[in-house]
């Protein structure tokens, strides 16, 4: 007996409904990007790739996305791998998604009372007598390396990490260890063995999420950058709202430009995903 | 305790806790400047800047009905469809799927500034409703996704049972399907209403500066204001995720099955 009929289809629609938001403004975005009044033109795009502005933003903005999301995934699955028995019980994984209950620019507000070189560390350190005075404290906030928006996003996004990966190592059978470790294999081949191919899609698809949000995230660049390099998102919102009309498509280019560069890397992570389940299933028929 | 349970406890404790704790005891105390011999000075003064300045509970008012609009769309939006995703199956519904979750992939700011135009056009912008509905963008594919997984682990006997029943689409909703979703309503809570108060360039080009939510008055504070009211600020933003939490917990134990929670173990 088929017990839900084709109706459920109908649950489908207010999805839908929502899913031309982003379409829209998506292509929208594209078309005045390329629009030049009454024609289309790439000139936009031509001015892009001669702003060394541009070109310095969008290098600066991966680099230090790509730093965050690598570093908040290896902190989230050492902590995950080596508490997650822990992590089970309710108190311990309220306690690891507190940060999670603040939005990122308070987090960022946090890291400044914390590392800028008034904040407690360098009071700290003064006391303590590791520092002369706080101005010997290095410059870790508002910085041009982009230190201080790094230590913001993998502090906020290891609690993400963590949610994403917990479930995954819930549902890894003990036996498997139990194997591995009768068949001789070290602490290191547990992982390469049974966590690596479990954590692996979880991983890409974490990472990708991570990755798109930092590098085209507003409010953290915005309150721990500096004016030059700046992320990318805050160079397009700066033409968006800048003095003239005339930088607006500068904007739009810019976005789409991100947009595309995301997308890559989507395409690239769900590639390798798919080669991975391939191989998997393969290795499985044998 | 072991020594692993003391390590989990000292790096939570100082990876998560100590922060949140921070901010607590500089929204209650005087700037600290321990290094000119001042001492930790006990006031609440800092809440009391907060609390009179001109904005702010305008700007509260604005965030929590933003945020209750875009969590009660969410909750619609992402129950419909995690039913659907998980009752039918079709040709291209890994697809769909993908679909539903790539506007996480592009960057919202982008999808901002393109509906600006329509939204003008349209008459949303400046609007509360246009704000509620660029919020949606970045939260509803979450909402689809947990919904989905939470459906996905009911299980098919547990949504047939209902049907067989004789149950109609909303008895199934209210008296099976909610009752043994409740910790997916508590994560898309939480999700929503954090994501949509962190938003602050895309609330200000939809809002147009009309819509004034706590990001808003965030921004301009930290020119003016010092560390103690800063972190007073920080603190009172944890607040609306908490109150909105206990009153979706309310609503929850309104729920069929749920009436004494003292009953309840989970």
């Amino acid at each position: 007996m088929k017990l839900f009929n084709n109706k459920s289809v109908y649950l489908l629609i207010p999805a839908l409904l929502f899913l031309t938001l982003p379409l829209y403004g998506f292509f929208s975005a594209i078309f005045q990007s390329l629009s030049g009044g009454d024609r289309w033109t790439f000139e936009y795009y031509l001015d892009l790739l001669e702003s060394t502005r541009f070109l310095s933003s969008i290098w600066f903005s991966i680099r230090t996305t790509l730093i965050a999301t690598i570093v908040s995934l290896i902190i989230g699955v050492l902590i995950t791998r080596s508490f997650y028995p822990y992590l089970e019980h309710h108190v311990p994984r309220l306690l690891v998604w507190l940060p999670m209950l603040f939005p990122h620019f308070v987090w960022g507000y946090m890291i400044i009372l914390l590392l800028s070189e008034t904040g407690l560390a360098a009071q700290l350190l003064v006391e303590a007598g590791v520092l002369q005075n706080s101005s010997a404290f290095p410059i870790w906030t508002r910085d041009p390396q982009g230190i201080g928006i790094i230590v913001t996003y993998v502090w906020k996004e290891v609690p993400f990490v963590i949610l994403m990966l917990l479930p995954v190592y819930g549902s890894i059978k003990p036996g498997y260890y139990d194997l591995v470790k009768t068949l001789g294999g070290s602490k290191f081949r547990q992982f390469t063995a049974i966590e690596w191919p479990a954590i692996f899609p979880v991983l890409i698809e974490t990472a990708l999420i991570v990755f798109s949000f930092t590098i085209s995230a507003y409010e953290v660049p915005a309150l721990m950058g500096t004016t030059f390099p700046e992320m990318i998102s805050v160079l397009s919102y700066e033409w968006f709202y800048g003095s003239g009309w005339e930088d607006r498509p500068m904007s739009f280019a810019a976005m789409v430009s991100l947009s595309l560069l995301i997308l890559a890397f989507s395409a690239a992570g769900f590639s390798i995903l798919q080669k991975k389940r391939w191989r998997a299933m393969r290795g499985r028929s044998i | 305790m072991n020594i692993k349970k003391m390590t989990f406890v000292m790096l939570a404790l100082l990876l998560f806790i100590m922060p949140v704790l921070l901010l607590l005891l500089q929204s209650v105390s005087s700037p600290w400047r321990f290094q000119s011999g001042e001492s930790f000075h006990f006031q609440i003064e800092s809440f009391q800047v907060l609390w009179s300045a001109a904005n702010l509970l305008e700007a509260t008012l604005w965030s929590i009905v933003v945020g209750a609009g875009v969590l009660i769309l969410n909750m619609a939006v992402g129950i419909a469809a995690g039913k659907a995703l998980s009752t039918l199956s079709f040709k291209g519904k890994p697809l769909l799927e993908a679909l539903f979750l790539s506007p996480v992939l592009i960057p919202v700011l982008a999808v901002a500034m393109g509906l600006h135009l329509f939204m003008i056009q349209a008459g949303l912008a400046d609007t509360a409703l246009g704000v509620i509905l660029i919020h949606l963008v970045p939260t509803i594919p979450y909402s689809i996704r947990i919904f989905h997984n939470s459906y996905a682990q009911l299980g098919k006997h547990m949504l047939e049972q209902p049907v067989v029943l004789g149950a109609g689409p909303l008895q199934q909703l209210f008296t099976v399907e909610l009752p043994l979703m409740k910790p997916a309503i508590r994560s898309v809570t939480f999700l929503t209403i954090v994501i949509s108060l962190s938003q602050y360039a895309i609330t200000s080009i939809i809002g147009g500066g009309r819509i004034v939510t706590l990001p808003m008055i965030f921004f301009p504070f930290l020119d003016t204001a010092n560390t103690s009211v800063m972190a007073a600020f920080a603190v009172w933003f944890a607040m609306i995720p908490l109150a909105m939490y206990i009153i979706v917990e309310a609503f929850i134990l309104l729920l069929p099955y749920s009436r004494m929670p003292w009953r309840n173990t989970r």
